[in-house]
């Protein structure tokens, strides 16, 4: 990772801006939204592959910002919602395309599935992911 | 079944707060099928994404919006070999890649 910063430094013009932006593990939430309201059915679990590339991600900016090679400027956190019609849809995606880094626990899925059938008819359920953002400025 | 991703566009507006892309030369790296792309690539000078995903590429070609065909480029590479000259770009965006 430290090379590719490196490489994408060498491109910047000077005062050139990095932007990162990335989702970061923090068990995510899963809620039921309908015309009744916010519902939560409890939280994924990350999984340690997930952990680890988070880690190494931060371990990466903290080596160029002690490099010198970037300063940080602003950074924040804000929420990005993936939406499924049924619990089951959403149960299919994350087992086939987050296996690596997040799971959904069998009484969280069961939970999903309660609040949602109880829900009015225009539920849905969506995962609350945590985004991170922060602007760097090449040195 | 695709989720719906983002329909708020809470990623759009955080981003174009945190940075003004008008008139920038931008590299995207992870561009993926350009879904974060077309968001702030109408106010750039010029956008480059990568992405070493060639099938995820192919996608963004065939979505391109016609009237960023000119301004957008997109190629299938890594962040570890960068093929441009030293400094080409205003803004690099790790849009989910680091």
């Amino acid at each position: 990772m430290v090379h590719a910063l490196q490489e994408i430094h060498h491109t910047l013009t000077p005062n050139g801006l990095l932007i990162d932006l990335r989702p970061v593990e923090d068990n995510w939430t899963v809620e039921i939204p309908s015309s009744s309201g916010l519902q939560i059915a409890g939280r994924l679990t990350d999984m340690p592959i997930g952990k680890a590339d988070d880690e190494a991600a931060f371990a990466a900016m903290k080596d160029v910002e002690t490099r010198g090679w970037y300063v940080r400027e602003r950074e924040e956190e804000f929420a990005f919602f993936y939406y499924w019609d049924t619990p089951s849809e959403m149960k299919e995606w994350i087992d086939a395309e987050w296996d690596d880094f997040e799971k959904i626990e069998e009484d969280v899925y069961r939970k999903a599935q309660a609040r949602w059938a109880t829900a009015n008819a225009d539920a849905r359920v969506r995962v609350r992911v945590k985004m991170l953002i922060t602007r760097w400025r090449k040195m | 079944m695709k989720p719906l991703k983002d329909p708020d566009g809470f990623e759009r507006k955080k981003l174009l707060d945190f940075v003004d892309f008008t008139d920038s030369r931008v590299l995207e790296v992870g561009c993926g099928e350009g879904r974060l792309t077309w968001k702030y690539a109408p106010a750039s000078h010029l956008t480059f994404g990568l992405d070493p995903d060639f099938d995820a590429l192919r996608v963004a070609r065939a979505d391109c919006p016609p009237d960023l065909r000119g301004r957008v480029h997109l190629a299938r590479a890594s962040a570890y070999h960068l093929p441009f000259p030293k400094e080409t770009f205003d803004i690099a965006l790790l849009a989910w890649s680091l």
